[in-house]
């Protein structure tokens, strides 16, 4: 019980949070639509635990609460791998860019 | 030949001047890249005679190193490139004998090694490190060297063209054995005295310098290139 509870009011604030960023124009229409989606389905989960069984029965996993571990683990390691291979593309992009100044900016005069 | 010795440099105030009238008797000019120090490393350089580049924010040895190449290549003309360290370890006599294989066009890349006869005084701990780093190239790269990750080497002209470095830290070191490797370019290995001492040794100790030089590696090979 008290683990529903914790999972909806984090939830609400979530979507509530995404609903703010809509307003102000800091995300669009479409991402709003795919977040707060993803809320809705958490809260329905929470509220109706054996909803996710069915899922599960489908894929072949005995309860819903695994199938929502082993996929949240997969995005998650997706996300990670995602995330550290745009940092590193960064890391290059900051380094051609301080390159590119180091070699305008040369004194040459000696 | 136009030999261009360059310089990456890290808050090494109190000893770049020195190095780089050492390495001036030797070569035809002399690249220092100031990596973003916080002391007053580009003047030093630049009033004992090199021509300094300037990193506004630091960026590692292996991206200084290829600062300073593609100015050597592209501004100087350079025909040889030869890489040299800020700290004082390497001595400017030795560049010759380092140069000779690419100027009877022998090799392509020449690379110093400190156990190849002449004498060194380096510690213990950094033997051992240097001989599992030499276990990690061979199965990394399939290059067998007496000595992966010693700094001083000399790149002809289309060598220096061919090995452009992209880790920008102290892993560049396995990054252009591993080039060489794969553009079959022609390398022998040439002794080398490096003298250490107590100042350089504490800023850089061998067993975290190993440690981020295969962690930059494996992230290379394992994630960047998927």
């Amino acid at each position: 019980m008290i683990f529903q509870i914790v999972l909806v009011t984090f939830a609400l604030f979530a979507a509530t949070r995404t609903v703010k960023q809509f307003r102000a124009q800091k995300v669009s229409l479409h991402w709003l639509l795919v977040w707060n989606g993803l809320w809705a389905v958490v809260i329905g989960v929470a509220l109706w635990p054996t909803s996710a069984d069915f899922v599960a029965h489908l894929v072949g996993i005995g309860r819903g609460a695994d199938l929502a571990l082993y996929v949240s683990v997969v995005v998650l390691a997706y996300a990670v791998f995602r995330l550290f291979v745009r940092q590193e593309e960064t890391q290059r992009d900051i380094t051609k860019l301080v390159r590119k100044i180091a070699l305008r900016d040369v004194d040459e005069s000696k | 030949m136009k030999i261009i010795a360059i310089i990456p440099a890290f808050n090494e105030e109190s000893r770049i001047a020195a190095v780089v009238r050492d390495a001036s008797s030797f070569v035809s000019g002399v690249v220092v890249v100031d990596d973003c120090s916080r002391d007053n490393t580009a003047n030093a350089a630049r009033s004992a005679g090199a021509t300094v580049l300037r990193h506004a924010i630091n960026r590692g040895q292996g991206a200084a190193l290829q600062t300073a190449t593609e100015y050597a290549l592209n501004r100087l003309g350079a025909e040889v490139v030869v890489h040299f360290d800020a700290d004082g370890q390497m001595q400017g006599c030795d560049i010759p004998a380092m140069v000779e294989p690419i100027e009877t066009g022998a090799a392509d890349v020449v690379l110093g090694s400190r156990f190849l006869g002449k004498k060194t005084n380096m510690p213990m701990a950094r033997r051992v490190v240097n001989r599992l780093a030499q276990w990690f190239t061979v199965a990394i790269s399939g290059i067998r060297l007496t000595d992966t990750h010693c700094g001083f080497r000399a790149l002809s002209r289309k060598a220096a063209q061919e090995l452009t470095i992209t880790l920008d830290g102290m892993a560049h070191a396995s990054q252009i054995q591993d080039l060489i490797v794969v553009r079959r370019l022609r390398y022998v290995e040439r002794p080398v005295t490096i003298v250490y001492s107590a100042e350089t040794l504490a800023k850089s100790p061998s067993s975290m310098r190993a440690f981020a030089i295969v962690k930059d590696i494996l992230k290379d090979k394992l994630i960047t290139r998927v």
